[in-house]
C-alpha cells in the first residue's frame, strides 16, 4: 500500500533523505524511529507530496504520488503532531468538514458514530474544538480516518505531548484501524509506543534506514540498544 | 466541497463576536443613512415642489407689465431631486438647486445644500452612498483578511492539503463565504430603499431597472475588492500583514486616488477662475450688440440692415417695435457669447472627465464612483444637462417677452404693458434628465474599466490558488 524505492531528498548540499526503500502493506504499522532531522517528517511530506523527491520513487496503492497528488491522497489520511482543526466548530462539526471535502457525506448519527469508535466521549461532540486537548483532537483525527475509510494512515509523531492514557488510548485505534486493513505509517521518538502498536519498527539516520525489525521478533529492551547503537549514543551504552 | 467550505466559512464568521458586531454595525449605520437620506429627500422633493408651484403662480400674477420688465424680473429653474439621489447624492450638495433665469445673463446654478451648511460639512455625511463606497470596503477587509492566513496560521492548511483538496473548490468555497454577506447588506440596503421610493410616487418616477443597475454596478466594486483582499490574504504568510496591506490598498484605492485623480485631472484642465471667466465674458459680449443701447456702432449697423431688409427709411416705419426687436438680437449676441463660454468651461470638464476615466485603472472606486452618480443622475453630466436645458429655457423666454414687446408695439413705446394673462402662456420649465439607455452609453467605459478590475483580480486570484 505504501511504498518507497530509493526515494532522495536534498536541500542544497544536504540530504535529508538517502535512498529510502520501504513498504507498509495492508495491516501492518511501520513506526520510524529516529533523532530529530533523521529524514522520518521529510519522508512523510514526499508521501503526501507536500515536497517533490529530488530522484526515486514513491507510491501510495501503486500509484506514484508525484504523478497522481489528488488521486493518492484519495487513500491517505495524515495525522500531524499537533492536529489543528476549526476552534470555533465542534467535534462533529469539523468531522463533518473534513470528510465532506473528502468526498464523504455521512449522515450526523454516522458522524457521531465514528466519534465513538475513535474514543471521544460522547459530551465532547458539540462542543467545540477549542476547548479540546491534544489526546482529543487526535481523536477527531482518527474519525476523520474513520469516516473517510482512509487506506493509509500516515502520524508524524502523534504521541507527542501525550499523557500515558491518552496515549494508550491512541494506540489502541491504531490497533483497530490496522485490523480494518489500514496501512499506517507513524514516525516517532517513542520506543515504548513503536513496540506496543507497531508490525514493523524502522530506525533511521542521516536520511537512511538503518535498521528494520519485525515488532514481535524483538523486545523492548533489544529495540532500546539498536536505537542507541544506531544512534552512536556511546556514552549512555556504556 | 464548495458548499461545505462556504458553509464552514460562515458558521466560523457568525460565531467571531468581533464579525457579529462589526455587522450590527454596518446594518445600523445603514439604515440611519437610509432614514436620513429618505428625510431629506422628502423634504427638499417638498421644497421643490413648494418653490416650482410658487414661482410659476409669482410668475403668472405679474399682472399687466412691459415683457422686458417681466424679462428682467425673471424666473427661476429648479433641478428636481430624484429618486435614486436616496443612494448616491453625488455633485448634489455642491451643484445647487435652481437657477435664475434673467434677460442679457446666464446665471449659474444657486443655493446649494453645501452653502447654507457650516464648515462642519467639509466632515461629509452618513449617506448610503458612504457606506456603500467606503464603510462596506472595510467590512469586506475584516471579514476576509485572513480567509487564507488562519489556515495557515492555525495548521489546518496541513490536514487540508492531505486530504488532496482541489484548491479551486476550496478558494471558490471561502470566495462565497465573503460574497454572501456582502451581497446580503448590499441586497437589504437596495430593497429597502427600492421600497421606500415606490411608496413616494409623487416625487419623479422611480425606475427599478436603474436601482438594479445600481445595485450591479456596487455588486461588481465589491467583487473586485474581495477578489482583492482574498489575493492578499493567499499570497502572504502572517494574518496582520494581510491586514495591513489590504488596509493599504483600501487607503489607496478609496482615499488617496480619487484625490489624486481630482488634482492630476484640475491641473492638465485647469478651470478659468470665476474673474478671468467673468471678464472673457464681458469681453466678448461687449464685441458685440447690446440690445439695451439704441446709439451703439451694432445697433446702428443692425438698424440699416433691418431698414434696407424691410424697405423703409425709418424704424417707425417698420411693422414692428424695432426696440423689441433689437433687444432680441442683442439676446441671440449674448447667448452665443454665453454659449460659447460654457462651451468652453464643458470641454475643461469633458477633458478632466477622461483624465479621470483614464486614471479609474489604479481604483476600482472611480468608475463605480462615476457609474453610481450617473445613475442615480446625480453628477455633473447631469447637472451640465440641467444648466443646458434651463438656458434653452431662457433664450426661448427671451424670445417669447421680446417677439411680444416686438409685435404689439411701436418704436419708442416703452409704456407698453402686456395682458395679465399672457405670462400664463409661457409653457412651465420642464427637464427631462437622460435615460438609463443614454447613461450608460455614456458611461461604457466605466463599465469596462469595472470588467477589467474584475477580469484581472480574478486571474490573479485564480492563479495564485494554484499554487497554496
Amino acid at each position: 500500500m505504501i511504498s518507497t524505492n530509493n526515494l532522495t531528498k536534498k536541500f542544497g548540499d544536504f540530504t535529508a533523505v538517502d535512498q529510502l526503500s520501504l513498504s507498509v502493506n495492508e495491516g501492518e504499522i511501520l513506526c520510524l524511529l529516529g533523532a530529530n532531522g533523521a529524514g522520518k517528517s521529510t519522508t512523510i511530506n514526499m508521501l503526501l507530496n507536500f515536497i517533490n523527491p529530488s530522484s526515486g520513487s514513491a507510491t501510495i496503492n501503486n500509484l506514484d504520488v508525484v504523478k497522481n497528488p489528488i488521486k493518492t491522497k484519495e487513500y491517505i489520511t495524515y495525522i500531524p503532531e499537533n492536529l489543528m482543526l476549526y476552534p470555533s466548530l465542534s467535534a462533529i462539526e469539523n468531522l463533518d468538514y473534513f470528510s465532506g471535502i473528502a468526498g464523504k457525506q455521512l449522515p450526523s448519527a454516522d458522524l457521531e458514530g465514528f466519534l465513538r469508535d475513535a474514543g471521544l466521549q460522547e459530551e465532547a461532540f458539540h462542543k467545540r474544538i477549542s476547548t479540546f486537548s491534544k489526546g482529543m483532537r487526535q481523536k477527531v483525527g482518527i474519525a476523520i480516518a474513520l469516516a473517510k475509510d482512509t487506506k493509509v494512515l500516515l502520524l508524524d509523531e502523534p504521541t507527542s505531548g501525550l499523557d500515558p492514557k491518552a496515549s494508550n488510548e491512541f494506540g489502541n485505534l491504531l490497533q483497530k484501524l490496522r485490523k480494518k486493513g489500514v496501512a499506517i505509517l507513524m514516525a516517532t521518538h517513542d520506543l515504548f509506543r513503536a513496540k506496543e502498536v507497531a508490525t514493523h519498527i524502522g530506525i533511521m539516520k542521516d536520511g537512511q534506514l538503518r535498521q528494520q525489525f519485525i515488532a514481535e521478533d524483538i523486545s523492548l529492551a533489544q529495540l532500546e540498544k539498536a536505537y542507541l547503537e544506531t544512534m552512536e549514543y556511546k556514552e549512555v551504552l556504556s | 466541497m464548495i458548499a461545505k467550505t462556504c458553509i464552514k466559512e460562515l458558521k466560523e464568521l457568525m460565531r467571531d463576536g468581533r464579525i457579529r458586531t462589526a455587522f450590527l454595525i454596518v446594518i445600523v449605520l445603514l439604515g440611519v443613512a437610509i432614514w436620513i437620506s429618505a428625510r431629506q429627500y422628502q423634504s427638499i422633493n417638498e421644497q421643490y415642489q413648494s418653490a416650482k408651484t410658487t414661482e410659476r403662480s409669482v410668475w403668472d400674477d405679474q399682472g399687466e407689465k412691459n415683457p422686458h420688465s417681466a424679462a428682467h424680473y425673471g424666473t427661476y429653474a429648479f433641478k428636481p431631486k430624484y429618486p435614486l439621489s436616496l443612494l448616491d447624492q453625488g455633485v448634489d450638495k455642491y451643484a445647487g438647486s435652481s437657477i435664475f433665469l434673467e434677460a442679457h445673463k446666464r446665471n449659474e446654478a444657486q443655493f446649494s445644500v453645501a452653502a447654507d451648511q457650516t464648515g462642519l460639512a467639509r466632515f461629509g455625511d452618513l449617506t448610503p452612498d458612504f457606506i456603500l463606497l467606503f464603510i462596506i470596503p472595510l467590512f469586506i477587509i475584516l471579514l476576509g483578511y485572513n480567509s487564507f492566513t488562519k489556515e495557515r496560521e492555525m495548521g489546518t492548511l496541513t490536514l487540508l492539503k492531505s486530504l488532496g483538496v482541489p484548491s479551486w473548490k476550496w478558494a471558490l468555497g471561502k470566495w462565497l463565504a465573503l460574497f454572501f454577506p456582502i451581497l446580503a447588506i448590499t441586497a437589504l440596503l437596495f430593497l429597502l430603499a427600492g421600497i421606500l421610493l415606490s411608496n413616494l410616487q409623487d416625487f419623479g418616477v422611480f425606475n427599478w431597472t436603474s436601482l438594479l443597475m445600481m445595485f450591479v454596478v456596487y455588486i461588481g466594486y465589491y467583487v473586485a475588492f474581495i477578489n482583492i483582499v482574498l489575493f492578499i490574504s493567499l499570497k502572504v504568510k502572517k494574518s496582520g500583514i494581510a491586514l495591513v496591506l489590504s488596509l493599504s490598498i483600501w487607503i489607496l484605492a478609496c482615499l488617496v486616488a480619487p484625490k489624486a485623480a481630482s488634482n492630476i485631472a484640475e491641473a492638465k484642465h485647469p478651470y478659468p477662475t470665476r474673474q478671468e471667466f467673468a471678464a472673457n465674458v464681458l469681453k466678448d459680449k461687449q464685441e458685440g450688440l447690446d440690445g439695451h443701447d439704441p446709439w451703439s456702432k451694432e445697433s446702428k449697423l443692425l438698424e440699416q440692415k433691418v431698414l434696407a431688409e424691410y424697405g423703409v427709411d425709418s424704424i417707425h416705419k417698420l411693422p414692428f417695435n424695432f426696440d423689441g426687436y433689437r433687444m432680441q438680437k442683442g439676446e441671440e449676441h449674448e447667448a452665443e457669447v454665453y454659449l460659447k463660454h460654457y462651451n468652453y468651461l464643458k470641454e475643461q470638464f469633458s477633458e478632466q472627465s477622461k483624465v479621470y476615466k483614464g486614471l479609474a485603472m489604479i481604483s476600482p472606486y472611480l468608475p463605480t464612483r462615476f457609474m453610481s452618480m450617473a445613475i442615480a443622475q446625480t453628477d455633473y453630466n447631469t447637472h451640465w444637462d440641467f444648466a443646458d436645458a434651463a438656458e434653452t429655457y431662457r433664450i426661448a423666454t427671451q424670445k417669447f417677452l421680446n417677439d411680444n414687446f416686438a409685435q404689439n408695439s411701436t418704436y419708442g413705446e416703452w409704456s407698453y404693458r402686456a395682458d395679465a394673462d399672457f405670462w400664463k402662456q409661457l409653457p412651465v420649465f420642464e427637464y427631462d434628465p437622460p435615460e438609463l439607455k443614454t447613461i450608460l452609453a455614456q458611461n461604457s467605459s466605466n463599465l469596462w474599466i469595472l470588467a477589467i478590475w474584475l477580469a484581472i483580480s480574478f486571474s490573479l486570484l485564480l492563479l495564485t490558488t494554484k499554487n497554496i
